[in-house]
């Protein structure tokens, strides 16, 4: 500041340079802005779903747990003994304790979460669980200690469109039990679909005499609770806070949200590239003017803040306008797609908008961010030139014979892969996408060095026609000026090409997954708690076209309070008898006094069990088993593990089974045996055994594979639109400062079509350089999605299958599109009028 | 490059060369040309020019008589309201735009007053522009502009870049790349505004003699009477169209 | 006569009659000690509730009350849950301190089961894990009581023999004779113990009444509340009366009983007793207004005697509707020539039993 005039001073030159510059091009400025703004919309778009599906989610897990500060809590819905209670309550540090029995229940079609509940015990823990009959005379006949009454709560009510008085069946664990609807649960989150009946009710009539799954506690010393309470549990319970419990349901879709939340910065950052062409242009064109300025005595740095203050005002605007769409894409969003975007993973709660201000607060900082970086480097490039020699050259300093250097674009990459190399943090994969951050910026800094030794073969190229002559020269020569056009392109194209390779081989290998493991012909499933009993099972075992039943329990079994329970599976399985498990690892030898357990490749990478290791799992208290091999399977995120049927029932006691694979005799109809199954369950079971086909199943896998990556597909599809924008501005900007240049080609004799073949070979020749580099790069990216994204988000491997058909089909639209948004601005560039703007005289 | 002393005598000698092309053929022929501009104003009108090969004619006049405007016309990138321009025999009136196109590419130079050498050509494409847009002959091409560079004195300059060369070089290669494809007529509008006095009449020079080696017919717009006074004619463009100036 | 039956109380008391057969009170019966000291299980409610006046060591005045409520939901008995709601006791117990001008209270309550609640029959013995009112082989009463801001560890030691309500332990409570409850107090307990607030224990001496009530079918249909007192007199004597007030005003039924220091007791009947508002107090918190300061009449062999109730201080009401209890009025009071308490339910929101 000492050497040089202050800025402060020469604010009202400041003023002008910029206030004439909008004057002349707000398109210019609106375009940028814009692009910003798409940006900005999409990151908060998609972060305000997320956040509300999450809120919502979490309001559901707190609705169905009553928000217990602490809870001890059955590893399986087998519960625990409900001895334990009284222990619970009279330990230390607890002031109050609130037996739960609960179980996943229906009416009719729609499913809601039953709780039977001590209602004087939750009143004081859970208050919010606790039902109240209307007011009024009708109210004389209720009972909370009835057996028959049922509180469900308003989502309930309304999803079963039930009035309070009605009698309705609720089935859970396989019982069908009339109840009445005798009021509702005013203080339940809103979103939670909720029955409560009486705890003892709820053990008698659906058959859990003996046992809860869940004692709900109040403190007075939390510490000390925490500590007594370790000491009294058995292994088939654990002690989960409200925080864990939210922890577990985010978990879940946490990796799968902060995707989500890449993607759309990925939109941001495209914006800020284009805020970077588009002034990068700027600069070039006022070059002499600041120059100007310059020799007048404005000082350098001032030049720097008249482009960052553009950059600032596209930064608010575009930051502004941008908050305003992503709300409103948001809830439309909301309103039409609902807060898993489809994905289900927010399944059945239905999501209100929350606004964020922190999030919104983000946003715009990022936008503006992304503005004023963009303008700043620009900036500082202009504020560099030696004011005389900009002042008397026309601008023209290019050099072809300059090499491009190509060690910034080396060095990132290398730095983007060595990042890449870290494990995750946190269960997120956060160095794997500063990897990709850094290994795209050194692809799009390598983008001039790129097109340079693409081009160079062709430019040494002698003869050949003119148009094609030039523009080749002209990019080779200028491969600086191709990279600033399509630094926003490269990016995203990059991203889609990674994204849709990972997408590619993601389906490719659930698809072939399918097909290993669906290999039954027929599959039963029973559901609310049903269970096919030994009678039932050997009934079914008989029905004529079977010719093997394979019955199997599927459990879930938490492991740790804030993680989301795993799979327990218990299929006929020793001896190799399942040819339907796809092991990618087994183990040599097993012992043959060791259990053996067969891990999902999620639940291994989750909980690092690798075969031949002993490991303890919550079954009949602490059971330990040997894993015998690790299996495949996109099914289950949270993890499985498989033991054998009768391992399962010697530990558990447990008889029932509630799916069943069935393989039938050669020549069978699959519909018909469907038929003839189903007619053979007991009356009370028939209504709640799902009979499906494995074409059924694969076609219904894939297209929730599908709909969980069409939001996917539609942030890329607007991160292209956002890049092809950004060729399009840029593109036709430098034509139209080619003007000149474009004139003198007339005078000399190149006809109209010559000059638009060569702006069409040249925007070809950009747009390809672009798809190449883009394609190249996202190739590459897709490597860290698939190897480092995927196993540390999702805990599943895949091998790569790359997406040819969209390959091609986003090379040719790039370079199709850039050729057209060359002819389009050259068709300007080109008019009679412009011919003679050789002559000096502006 | 030509030493310095040259000069001076070169410029007399050009000044009687003036008389000794009268009987050359007339390679540009301009009759009762008129031209106006939207609004009241006129231009010119009944403006007559002929040129012959060899000769180079300087045309001065006010800002805004419209003298980059008939240079225009002479080129067959603007039309005159009236009267008609032959290139070499040719009624550019007759030609379409295709064919006038081809006319420029063949027959016509140019030399601008910005130079405009593309920056990522070598000076020596640069040069054999013109003749890479008639024929795909690429080593023709390229010995005929090693040749013109030569005659402009920048023989060993043909693998460098614009970005090497002064405004005086650069405007030499422009000359070069006028004259590359043996044009019968150059139009040439203010080729030394852009650079010094003691450049400018170098280049002029240079011009001049190019000019009348090739035997084309020059036209140069000026504003500078001491850029003009190279030239064999000194026309002032004024309402009333051309009138020769005396007394030299 | 007590109040607290409604939140949870009241949902289980009006619940399906017809489902479970609860036994009727009628008169004619002979109550029996100490076996009517412990609980009657196959009635729908009753009650344990000790009130009475505290004096510390310094010479402070404090009110107290110690309430247990039995109550038998209509549940199916077939249920072999052990969670099965048989029977479920509530608990409530409240200090009124003149220095703070503030009552304190806690409350309690559990189904039976798993030994965390329990009502034993023989002898009283009810309690709700470590809260506790039982009466021991040597006639004592004690009861100890862990709330969050106060404490209660006292002993009551009869001074005179239970005094049956009513006709002979048989209270009428409405138009309908079934409408009664079967009741007698234990009024001049002398009171012995400890009592913390917040940190300090102090040790207490005091005089309190028990009253022991239970009922299938307490309140008329047409009751609103009632207004209820239990006074001891310096000179030995007790008197206890009661008023159920109409919805819409009047009163509905009337009753009460004087026994003088020489044991003759005079049962009063529903035009023999009269209540009459001398000052309100209008509670901040329920917005509602409680006759805090009222003067009793009543009529014994022909003559109308009148005693002015003056409370401890204003603001002993007691909103417990966030423990199931409902909203009420349950002070200290004083008269001349004796102490008690006052209990004025029904104002903030009609009761239902």
């Amino acid at each position: 500041m000492a050497a040089e005039p202050g800025l402060l001073s020469g604010r009202l030159a400041l003023g002008w340079l910029i206030g004439g510059e909008w004057r002349f091009h707000p398109a210019r400025f609106l375009t940028t802005a814009i692009a910003i703004a798409v940006g900005v919309a999409l990151g908060f778009a998609v972060h305000l779903v997320n956040g509300s599906a999450l809120a919502s989610f979490d309001g559901a897990v707190r609705g169905v747990n009553g928000a217990a500060e602490l809870s001890v809590t059955a590893t399986s819905p087998l519960g625990i003994d409900e001895r334990l209670y009284p222990q619970v309550l009279q330990g230390a540090g607890v002031a109050d304790a609130s037996p739960v029995v609960r179980l996943d229940a229906r009416i009719g079609g729609n499913r809601l979460t039953l709780l039977g509940l001590d209602v004087i015990r939750a009143a004081a823990v859970t208050p919010s669980l606790v039902g109240i009959p209307p007011q009024g005379p009708a109210s004389s006949s209720d009972g909370v200690f009835d057996e028959s009454s049922l509180f469900l709560s308003r989502t309930a009510l309304e999803r079963s469109r039930l009035a309070i008085g009605d009698r309705v069946t609720v089935t859970a664990n396989g019982r069908n039990v009339p109840l009445r609807v005798v009021g509702t649960l005013p203080a339940a989150e809103a979103d939670a679909a909720i029955g409560v009946i009486d705890i003892a009710a709820a053990q008698w009539r659906f058959e859990r005499i003996g046992r809860i799954d869940r004692i709900d506690l109040s403190l007075s010393n939390r510490r000390t609770a925490e500590e007594a309470l370790a000491q009294l549990l058995p292994a088939d319970a654990i002690l989960s806070t409200a925080q864990a419990r939210g922890a577990q349901g985010s978990a879940l879709s946490r990796a799968y949200r902060v995707n989500l939340d890449m993607l759309a910065l990925v939109a941001l950052l495209t914006g800020g590239f284009l805020v970077y062409s588009a002034q990068s242009l700027s600069v070039a064109r006022r070059q002499r003017a600041f120059a100007l300025l310059r020799t007048l005595g404005m000082p350098r740095r001032a030049v720097v803040a008249a482009v960052v203050v553009e950059g600032v005002v596209i930064g608010i605007v575009g930051g502004a306008t941008g908050l305003a769409a992503g709300y409103g894409l948001a809830w439309s969003a909301l309103h039409w797609f609902g807060g898993d975007l489809g994905a289900g993973y927010f399944g059945g709660t239905a999501a209100r908008i929350v606004f964020q201000p922190a999030a919104a607060a983000g946003f715009f900082a990022l936008g503006l961010i992304a503005a004023v970086l963009g303008s700043a480097v620009p900036a500082r490039a202009a504020a560099r030139a030696a004011p005389a020699a900009a002042l008397k050259n026309a601008g023209d300093v290019l050099d072809p014979r300059r090499a491009v250097a190509w060690w910034p674009a080396a060095v990132l990459l290398a730095a983007g892969g060595g990042a890449a190399l870290l494990p995750a943090t946190g269960g997120l994969p956060l160095f794997g996408f500063l990897g990709m951050a850094l290994m795209l910026a050194g692809g799009v800094a390598g983008v001039p060095w790129f097109a340079r030794s693409l081009l160079a073969p062709l430019a040494r190229r002698r003869g050949g026609s003119v148009p094609a002559m030039l523009a080749i020269r002209h990019l080779h020569g200028a491969p600086g000026e191709a990279a600033t056009a399509l630094c926003g392109i490269v990016a995203s194209t990059a991203l889609m090409i990674a994204m849709a390779t990972m997408v590619t081989s993601f389906r490719g290998a659930v698809d072939t997954w399918l097909g290993q493991v669906l290999g039954a012909d027929l599959y039963l499933r029973a559901n609310a708690g049903a269970s096919f009993d030994p009678a039932t099972r050997a009934h079914l075992a008989a029905t004529p076209g079977v010719d093997r039943l394979a019955f199997s329990r599927q459990l879930p079994l938490t492991i740790a309070a804030d993680r989301p329970p795993i799979s327990l599976i218990a299929r006929p399985e020793r001896g190799g008898r399942d040819p339907l498990l796809v092991l990618v690892e087994r183990t040599s030898s097993l012992p043959a006094s060791a259990l053996p357990v067969w891990v999902s490749e999620p639940a291994q990478r989750l909980y690092g069990w690798d075969p031949g290791e002993t490991i303890i799992l919550p079954i009949a208290g602490r059971t330990r088993f040997t894993v015998a091999g690790v299996w495949r399977d996109y099914g289950r995120q949270a993890g499985a593990v498989l033991v054998d049927e009768a391992d399962y029932q010697r530990l558990t006691g447990d008889t029932g089974r509630d799916e069943v694979s069935a393989t039938l005799q050669p020549g069978s109809d699959a519909t018909a045996v469907g038929k003839a199954m189903t007619a053979r369950l007991p009356g009370a079971l028939r209504g709640q055994v799902d009979v499906t086909q494995p074409a059924v199943l694969r076609r219904l896998a894939l297209t929730l594979f599908d709909r969980s990556f069409a939001v996917t597909y539609l942030l890329e599809a607007v991160a292209i639109l956002v890049g092809l924008a950004g060729v399009a501005a840029t593109m036709s900007a430098q034509t139209i400062a080619r003007e000149r240049e474009f004139g003198m080609l007339r005078h000399l004799g190149l006809t109209r079509g010559q000059l638009g073949a060569m702006l069409a070979t040249e925007g070809a020749v950009v747009g390809l350089t672009g798809a190449l580099a883009g394609i190249g790069l996202g190739l590459v990216l897709a490597q860290v999605l698939i190897h480092v994204i995927n196993p540390q988000s999702f805990n599943w491997t895949m091998t790569t299958r790359v997406p040819l058909g969209t390959l091609f089909g986003v090379a040719a639209a790039l370079t199709g599109a850039s050729a057209a948004t060359a002819v389009l601005a050259g068709r300007r560039a080109t008019a009679t009028g412009a011919v003679q703007s050789v002559r000096e005289d502006w | 490059m030509l030493p310095d002393r040259g000069y001076g005598i070169a410029v007399k000698l050009h000044l009687r060369h003036a008389y000794r092309v009268t009987g050359h053929p007339i390679l540009l022929d301009v009759q009762a040309l008129g031209k106006s501009v939207p609004g009241p104003r006129r231009l010119f009108r009944s403006l007559d020019l002929q040129v012959r090969a060899g000769e180079l004619v300087a045309i001065i006049g006010e800002s805004g008589v419209g003298k980059s405007t008939l240079l225009n016309i002479l080129a067959g990138l603007d039309d005159a309201d009236d009267g008609q321009v032959a290139i070499d025999g040719t009624i550019l009136g007759s030609l379409d735009e295709a064919a006038r196109t081809r006319l420029r590419r063949e027959r016509i130079g140019f030399v601008f007053q910005a130079f405009h050498i593309l920056p990522y050509l070598t000076l020596r494409q640069n040069v054999a522009l013109p003749l890479a847009l008639i024929s795909p002959d690429a080593d023709a091409a390229e010995t005929r502009a090693t040749a013109m560079l030569t005659a402009v004195g920048l023989g060993d300059r043909g693998d460098g870049y614009a970005r090497d060369l002064s405004g005086g070089e650069l405007q030499r290669v422009a000359i070069a790349r006028a004259l590359v494809h043996r044009p019968s007529l150059i139009l040439a509008d203010e080729p030394t505004g852009n650079l010094d006095p003691d450049t400018a009449s170098r280049v002029l020079a240079l011009f001049a003699n190019a000019v009348r080696d090739n035997g084309a017919a020059g036209v140069m717009v000026t504003h500078s009477d001491a850029s003009a006074a190279i030239a064999d004619r000194v026309l002032t463009l004024g309402a009333d169209g051309l009138v020769e100036r005396r007394g030299r | 006569m007590r109040n607290a039956l409604s939140g949870w109380l009241a949902l289980v008391a009006v619940a399906a009659p017809a489902a479970v057969p609860y036994p009727v009170v009628r008169p004619g019966i002979t109550l029996a000690f100490p076996a009517d000291h412990g609980a009657h299980p196959g009635f729908r409610t009753e009650w344990w509730y000790v009130t009475g006046w505290l004096r510390t060591a310094a010479g402070e005045d404090l009110g107290f009350q110690v309430t247990f409520f039995r109550t038998r939901p209509p549940v199916d008995a077939a249920n072999p849950s052990r969670f099965t709601a048989r029977q479920v006791v509530f608990a409530h117990a409240a200090l009124s301190d003149p220095a703070t001008g503030r009552l304190l209270h806690g409350e309690r309550a559990a189904r039976v089961g798993f030994g965390l609640a329990r009502a034993r029959t023989g002898d009283a013995d009810i309690g709700i894990r470590d809260w506790r009112l039982r009466r021991t082989p040597d006639n004592r009463w004690t009861t100890q009581i862990f709330a969050n801001d106060f404490a209660l560890a006292l002993d009551f030691r009869p001074t005179q023999p239970p005094m049956p309500q009513g006709l002979a332990g048989y209270s009428r409570k409405g138009p309908r004779p079934e409408q009664a409850s079967y009741y007698y107090s234990i009024p001049h307990l002398r009171v012995a113990g400890r009592v913390r607030r917040g940190d300090r224990i102090v040790p207490v001496t005091g005089e309190a009444w028990l009253d022991r009530e239970w009922s299938s079918d307490y309140l008329a249909p047409q009751a609103e509340g009632w207004d209820w007192t239990g006074l001891n007199f310096d000179d030995g004597s007790a008197l206890m009366a009661f008023r159920i007030r109409r919805k819409g005003g009047g009163t509905l039924w009337a009753g009460g009983a004087l026994r003088r220091p020489d044991g003759i007791t005079t049962p009063l009947g529903p035009r023999d007793v009269a209540f009459r508002p001398l000052a309100t107090w209008r509670s901040g918190a329920t917005g509602a207004v409680y006759p805090v300061s009222q003067e009793v009449s009543i009529r014994v062999d022909g003559r109308i005697a009148r005693w002015r109730l003056t409370p401890m201080f204003a603001a002993q009401e007691l909103d417990a509707r966030r423990g199931g209890l409902p909203v009420y009025w349950e002070g200290a009071v004083r008269t001349p020539g004796g102490r008690g308490y006052l209990e004025l339910t029904g104002y903030n929101q009609a009761l239902r039993m």
